[in-house]
C-alpha cells in the first residue's frame, strides 16, 4: 500500500493506506482523531468538517493523497484546551444537544470567522447551511457564532 | 446525655422529612446510599446516570440533582453511565419522555441521604445537634465548630446506620442549581473539544469492521453471492450471510480490518436477490390506506382528510454497534436507548446468564426512537461471534436512511358538528394507519389510541382506528402516534376556526377549562406572540396546543407567504417544575426544528420497492437558514414534573402548517405542506 506524509494538527504522520481512502477514515482510524465525525461519507452533512490550509473542508470526500502537503486541522487541533472563541461561545450558550455534529459546526464557524470577523446572520447561514444538525440547535448556533465574533473583537 | 437515636431524630425538625429505606452501604469505606450516588474517601462525588444520553440531556439533569442535594457545584459531580442492568437500575429505557420524571426523586433522595449522613457524622464528632450543621460547598459547617470537608467525614458517615438518619430534601426555594438557567450541559467541554465518545468512536484493541450489503428492495433475500472480487481486496477477512432478527433485514456482511476496506469490499460484491416486494410504491400504500377508511354517509358537517408520509429517524450518528463476544462472556458498546433490555435480549441470543454480559451505553448522536431497537447490536454480536474478535458494525448513511424502522404513513378523516357560531360541538376522527412492527403491542388499536389521541378540548366525539398490515418496518418516532393524531386534530380545528371567521386563540380558550394548565400556557404563548395585534401583511399565524406526558404546551407560529418560511415560533410550556431550563428550551427547539423539517418537505418515499431517499441531500431536513426565531417561555405551575422530549413536536407541526395555510390561503391537507405525499 502507498504511504502518505500528512501534517495534521501541527504534527507529521506517515500513513500507509489505499490511495482512495478518504482522509476521514485516515484521521479516525489511522491517527485516532475521532473528533471529525462520520455522518454521511458523501460530503452532504458536514459532521466531519475540518480545516485544510485554514479553510473548511470535508475529509470524507478528500483522499489522503490529496491531503499531502496541506495543513490539516481537526477539532482536536483547533485550540490547545478548547479555548478558541467559538468553543467558548458554544459552551457559554449551551449549544449542544447530542453534540455529534458540533465539531463540524464549530470548525465551519471558526473558518468563517477567520475570513469574515463580523458576519451578519445571512453570512453565518450561508457558511453553515450545509452543516446538518438533526437535534435542531440552529438557533443557538446562530447566537453562538455572533457571540464568538464578539469575543474575538474583545480580544483584538 | 441524650441517645444518638433521639438526638438524630431531633435534627431537621420542621424541614421536609422523608424516611427512606436505604440499602446497605458499600463495604469499601465509600458512602453509597444507593447505586445512584457515592462519595469516595477523597470526598469525590459520583452520580450514576441509569439511562443513556441521546441528546436529551439526562446526564446533566442527573448531575444537577445530585449536586443540588449534596451542596456542591455541578462540576464537582462526575457522571458515570450505568451499564445495562435492570436488576440494579430498574427500567433504563429512554422512551415516552420518562427519564426525568422517573429519575428525579430516587436521585434526589440518594444524594440527600448522603448529605444527611455526612452532616450527622460531623455533628457526632463535634457533639452538636445536627440541626445546627449545614452542608455548603462540599463541607459541613457549624457556626462555632468551623468546617469539615466531606472527605474527612466519609468513613464516619458510612458507618452510621442510615435507618437512624431522616433524609431531608432541599426545598425548591433553596435551590442553587435546579431551575437556574446558568447551568450548561455536563458533556459540553468534551463535545466542543472533540473528545466526547459516541458509538462510532469505540474501537477496542484488535477490533475489525463489518458493513452489510442490505436488500436493494423491501424484503429481498440474497440468492447468489459472488464474493471473489471482494475477498481479493486488501484487508478483507471474511464474507458471510447475516440473518438479522429484524424482518426484511440482514444481508451479506463484509468483515475487514478498516472501514474503508469493508466499504470497498461491499462495493465489489456481486449479489443477486430474490423475493420481496420489488414493485412496492408508497403512493399506492397511501391510496390503500385511504381506501380503507370506513364507508360513511353524507358528512354532517365540515370534513377534511389529511395524508401523512413515512418519516425516517436519520440520527446524525448512523446506526452502529461494537461487540466482543467470548466463549462465556460478551461486551457490547452501543449508542442505545435501552441498555437494560438490550442485555436481556443478548442473554437470550447468546444463551448466557445476564451477569456474563456487559452492555456499555455510549453517548448517542441522536436517536429519536430508533435506538430502542437492538438490531445493530445483534448484528455486531453475530459478526463478533463468527470472527472470534471484537467487531464494529457500521451502517452507512445510505443504510441508515433506507433500512430504517419508519414512522408509519397514516390517513386521518376529521369531521365536526358545529354550532351556529362555527364552534365544534362534536368531533369524529377516523384514522387508518399501520402498526409499529418493531413493537408488537402497537398493533392494537387501543394502544395506538393511547399513544396518539390526546385531544384536550371539551368536544365529545369518536375516534376510530383501522390498522392495516405494514408493508415495511415501522417503529417509534419522536411523539409516536401523537405526532400524527395531534397534527391532524389541530390543523382541523384551525380550519374550522378559519371557516367560521373565529379567532384561533379565543376558539381554543372557549374549549378549554378556565384555570387549566393548557389555557394558561396558551395565554402566555399568545401574549408573547402579540396575538391581539394584526399579523404583518404577507404573513399568517397558526396556533396549537398539546397535553401529554404530564405537561402542557402551546405554540404560536408565524409564517411568510412569499418565501414559505417560518419566521417565528412562540412556545409556552409547563412541565410542572423545570429542573434544567436550558435543557427544557433545547428540547422544545429541537421539536420545533423537527416540525419545520417535516412540514416543509422531509419525507420518505418508496418506488420500485426501494426507499428513494439516501442521505441529507434528499431527505431534506431543515438547515440553519430555515430556522425560525424560537421564543420559549417556561411556565412553572409546580405540578408534578412532566415529560418533555417529545411534547412540542405535534403542536409545533400543526401551528406551523396552520400558519402557512393562513399566510398562503391554502388548506392543510397533510404533510408536508402543499406537497404530494408518498
Amino acid at each position: 500500500m502507498p504511504r502518505y506524509r500528512l501534517l495534521v494538527n501541527g504534527r507529521r504522520h506517515d500513513v500507509e493506506t489505499e490511495e482512495d481512502t478518504s482522509l476521514l477514515w485516515v484521521l479516525r482510524e489511522s491517527l485516532g482523531l475521532t473528533g471529525p465525525k462520520y455522518g454521511c461519507g458523501v460530503g452532504v452533512c458536514g459532521a466531519c468538517t475540518s480545516h485544510v490550509d485554514g479553510e473548511a473542508h470535508r475529509p470524507c470526500v478528500v483522499t489522503a493523497a490529496e491531503s499531502e502537503g496541506r495543513h490539516v486541522t481537526t477539532i482536536e487541533g483547533l485550540s490547545p484546551r478548547g479555548q478558541h472563541a467559538v468553543q467558548r461561545a458554544w459552551r457559554e450558550l449551551d449549544v449542544a444537544q447530542c453534540g455529534y455534529c458540533q465539531p463540524g459546526q464549530i470548525m465551519a464557524a471558526a473558518a468563517l470567522l477567520a475570513r469574515e470577523p463580523d458576519p451578519d446572520d445571512d453570512a453565518i447561514a450561508a457558511a453553515l447551511r450545509d452543516n446538518v444538525c438533526r437535534c435542531g440547535t440552529y438557533p443557538r448556533i446562530l447566537a453562538a457564532v455572533r457571540h464568538a465574533a464578539g469575543l474575538l473583537r474583545e480580544a483584538r | 446525655m441524650i441517645s444518638r437515636r433521639t438526638f438524630l431524630h431531633g435534627a431537621g425538625a420542621g424541614a421536609l422529612v422523608i424516611a427512606i429505606p436505604v440499602p446497605a452501604l458499600a463495604a469499601t469505606g465509600e458512602l453509597a446510599p444507593t447505586v445512584l450516588v457515592r462519595v469516595d474517601r477523597h470526598g469525590r462525588i459520583t452520580a450514576t446516570a441509569p439511562r443513556p444520553d441521546i441528546g436529551q440531556g439526562v446526564r446533566t439533569v442527573v448531575a444537577l440533582l445530585v449536586a443540588e442535594e449534596l451542596a456542591v457545584g455541578a462540576d464537582d459531580v462526575r457522571v458515570e453511565q450505568a451499564p445495562g442492568d435492570t436488576d440494579r437500575f430498574g427500567s433504563q429505557a429512554v422512551a415516552n419522555s420518562t427519564s426525568t420524571r422517573q429519575l428525579h426523586e430516587p436521585l434526589r433522595r440518594a444524594a440527600a441521604a448522603a448529605r444527611c449522613l455526612l452532616v450527622t457524622a460531623a455533628a457526632l464528632r463535634w457533639r452538636v445537634p445536627a440541626g445546627e450543621c449545614t452542608a455548603v460547598d462540599g463541607e459541613v459547617c457549624h457556626p462555632r465548630r468551623g468546617r469539615l470537608p466531606y472527605r474527612a467525614l466519609v468513613a464516619d458517615a458510612a458507618a452510621i446506620d442510615p435507618a437512624d438518619v431522616p433524609v431531608t430534601l432541599t426545598p425548591p426555594h433553596q435551590w442553587r442549581l435546579l431551575g437556574r438557567t446558568t447551568s450548561g450541559r455536563v458533556d459540553t467541554a468534551d463535545i466542543v473539544a472533540g473528545r466526547a465518545r459516541y458509538g462510532l468512536d469505540t474501537r477496542p484493541p484488535g477490533a475489525l469492521v463489518a458493513v452489510v450489503a442490505r436488500p436493494p428492495w423491501l424484503g429481498a433475500k440474497p440468492d447468489t453471492v459472488d464474493d471473489r472480487a471482494t475477498r481479493a481486496l486488501p484487508g478483507v477477512l471474511d464474507v458471510f450471510p447475516l440473518t438479522s432478527p429484524g424482518e426484511g433485514q440482514g444481508g451479506i456482511a463484509v468483515l475487514a480490518r478498516t472501514t474503508h476496506q469493508a466499504l470497498r469490499g461491499r462495493d465489489a460484491l456481486r449479489v443477486t436477490w430474490r423475493a420481496g416486494t420489488p414493485a412496492a410504491d408508497s403512493r399506492q400504500w397511501l391510496a390503500d390506506l385511504e381506501a380503507a377508511l370506513p364507508a360513511q354517509g353524507r358528512p354532517s358537517g365540515p370534513q377534511r382528510t389529511y395524508r401523512l408520509p413515512l418519516l425516517a429517524h436519520a440520527p446524525m450518528e448512523p446506526m452502529n454497534a461494537t461487540a466482543d463476544v467470548r466463549p462465556n462472556a460478551a461486551i457490547v458498546w452501543a449508542p442505545t436507548q435501552d441498555p437494560g433490555s438490550l442485555r436481556t435480549a443478548l442473554a437470550q441470543q447468546l444463551a448466557l446468564p445476564p451477569a456474563s454480559i456487559r452492555v456499555e451505553a455510549t453517548l448517542a448522536g441522536g436517536a429519536f426512537g430508533r435506538r430502542i431497537e437492538p438490531d445493530a447490536v445483534l448484528e455486531a454480536v453475530a459478526c463478533s461471534t463468527r470472527a472470534g474478535a471484537p467487531v464494529s458494525v457500521l451502517w452507512t448513511r445510505d443504510d441508515d436512511t433506507r433500512h430504517d424502522s419508519y414512522r408509519p404513513m397514516s390517513v386521518h378523516r376529521l369531521t365536526a358538528v358545529t354550532d351556529d357560531s362555527g364552534l365544534p360541538v362534536r368531533r369524529s376522527h377516523e384514522v387508518v394507519t399501520w402498526p409499529l412492527t418493531v413493537v408488537p403491542p402497537f398493533a392494537d388499536p387501543a394502544v395506538i389510541r393511547a399513544s396518539g389521541d390526546h385531544f384536550p378540548y371539551s368536544v365529545p366525539g369518536d375516534v376510530t382506528i383501522t390498522v392495516q398490515p405494514a408493508p415495511l418496518r415501522t417503529g417509534f418516532w419522536r411523539a409516536v402516534y401523537a405526532g400524527q393524531f395531534g397534527y391532524a386534530e389541530e390543523c382541523f380545528l384551525s380550519e374550522l376556526g378559519t371557516r367560521a371567521g373565529l379567532d384561533q386563540v379565543q376558539l381554543r380558550r372557549r374549549l378549554l377549562p378556565a384555570d387549566s394548565r393548557l389555557r394558561r400556557v396558551l395565554d402566555h404563548a399568545a401574549a408573547r406572540a402579540h396575538w391581539s395585534r394584526h399579523p404583518a401583511p404577507g404573513t399568517g399565524r397558526g396556533v396549537a396546543c398539546h397535553l401529554d406526558y404530564g405537561s402542557a404546551i402551546a405554540v404560536v407560529a408565524v409564517a411568510d407567504a412569499a418565501s414559505r418560511r417560518v419566521l417565528r415560533v412562540h412556545v409556552a410550556v409547563d412541565v410542572g417544575v423545570a429542573l434544567h431550563p436550558s435543557g427544557v428550551r433545547a428540547q422544545v427547539e429541537g421539536c420545533v426544528l423537527d416540525a419545520v423539517s417535516t412540514v416543509l418537505g422531509a419525507q420518505v418515499t418508496v418506488r420500485s420497492g426501494s426507499v428513494v431517499e439516501s442521505s441529507f441531500s434528499d431527505y431534506t431536513w431543515a438547515r440553519i437558514d430555515q430556522t425560525p426565531d424560537i421564543d420559549v417561555t417556561v411556565v412553572s405551575s409546580g405540578a408534578d414534573i412532566g415529560g418533555l422530549g417529545e411534547l412540542a413536536y405535534p403542536p409545533a407541526a400543526a401551528a406551523i402548517a396552520s400558519a402557512l395555510a393562513a399566510a398562503t390561503g391554502t388548506d392543510v391537507t397533510g404533510m408536508p405542506f402543499g406537497s404530494d405525499v408518498g
